[in-house]
């Protein structure tokens, strides 16, 4: 059977890439050095794939069809459309078809019901943290989306339960010591596009660290109920933690390193988990 | 209330080449889509705070930075809309 291997999470930025050359050396130090934390903890823990969980900064869907989740089993997915991201190094991403599609049976044999690609774009959230964490080589991608713009999105209970069935369903996946990691991306505070565009709420997110650190589900829940919708539209991305917290079995985060950076307009947090 | 149609065009102007001919010539391009007058006035006008209204907000600040609004003048307009919004 596959293992998991172990889960992450890492903020991302637009402004990381396209603006990178305006941040001070100081802040770049920074943000450079929390991002390699990560990556050397995923490279300790040896993944053959990566499952990595992200919104869609209307890239792939739009307002006619948009899912609330959705798998994607490709081949291979293309790197960022952004021209920002242009020198991203990893496109076009291979992808993992089979593991995806066991991800994708075992969601339907649950009553979960993701939507599903055969070839995704993978913008700015999927691949700035894969660029910024420097990796050797990258392993294949198991890319879901998780829609955190646009209402109705999934419910923080909803997000416990995906992460649940994606860990079970990595290790039923029939290949024998597959190493299986989880990415999560987005979050911590930020508002886009809204009139506090560029605040951050760094009450919330040091509050939002500790839930997670406490573990507890119930409590994260009713935080998150209280607290996200307030912290900023960008803040729905906390959902993709919270999955990432499920499948590690809501136990294990440890904090890398938390910023508030607003030059990106981002509450920048990075994070693992024990497995 | 969200317009489909504006939704629309700021979506599809996320497409380099989309944002560069709506810079030169934004008449030509919103004749394209199925906008009400007031709302094609608020597009000619940059009226951000009415547009903010009808839009999810990504799709707002790519529009006008698609548009070529920076940031900052941006932000201004936004911060402008809420206190007009609460001062009337």
């Amino acid at each position: 059977m596959a293992e998991f291997v172990g889960a992450f999470a890492a903020s991302h930025a637009p402004l990381i890439a396209r603006d990178w050359h305006l941040l001070s050396p100081a802040r770049r130090d920074e943000i450079t050095a929390a991002y390699r934390e990560l990556g050397r903890r995923m490279t300790v823990a040896r993944p053959d794939v990566i499952v990595e969980l992200s919104p869609d900064h209307w890239t792939n869907f739009f307002l006619d069809n948009l899912p609330s989740v959705c798998i994607g089993v490709g081949e291979t997915h293309d790197g960022p459309p952004e021209p920002f991201m242009k020198a991203f190094p990893y496109q076009p991403a291979a992808g993992h078809p089979a593991l995806a599609q066991h991800i994708l049976a075992t969601a339907l044999a649950e009553d979960f019901e993701p939507s599903v690609s055969h070839r995704l774009k993978l913008d700015h959230g999927f691949c700035i943290p894969l660029w910024r964490m420097e990796l050797s080589h990258l392993p294949p991608l198991v890319p879901i989306i998780i829609n955190d713009l646009e209402p109705p999105m999934l419910s923080v209970r909803r997000c416990l339960a995906w992460g649940k069935l994606l860990a079970r369903a990595i290790e039923g996946f029939p290949e024998k010591n597959l190493r299986v990691a989880i990415l999560a991306t987005g979050g911590l505070s930020h508002s886009i596009g809204e009139p506090d565009m560029g605040a951050i709420d760094e009450a919330f997110d040091r509050d939002c660290i500790d839930a997670f650190a406490k573990g507890a589900e119930e409590p994260l829940v009713a935080f998150l109920g209280q607290r996200m919708a307030a912290a900023g539209n960008g803040t729905h991305e906390v959902r993709n933690w919270v999955i990432a917290h499920a499948a590690a079995g809501s136990r294990g985060f440890q904090l890398i390193d938390y910023r508030a950076v607003p030059e990106v307009y981002v509450g920048c947090g990075f994070a693992a988990w024990q497995s | 209330m969200t317009d489909y149609w504006l939704s629309k065009l700021f979506f599809d102007l996320q497409t380099p080449g989309a944002a560069a001919e709506y810079r030169a010539d934004r008449n030509s391009v919103l004749a394209r889509y199925t906008l009400a007058p007031e709302v094609k006035a608020a597009l000619l006008a940059d009226d951000v705070a009415f547009l903010a209204r009808r839009v999810n907000p990504y799709l707002l600040r790519y529009y006008f930075g698609a548009a070529g609004m920076t940031d900052d003048v941006f932000r201004a307009k936004l911060r402008a809309s809420k206190a007009e919004a609460v001062h009337g």
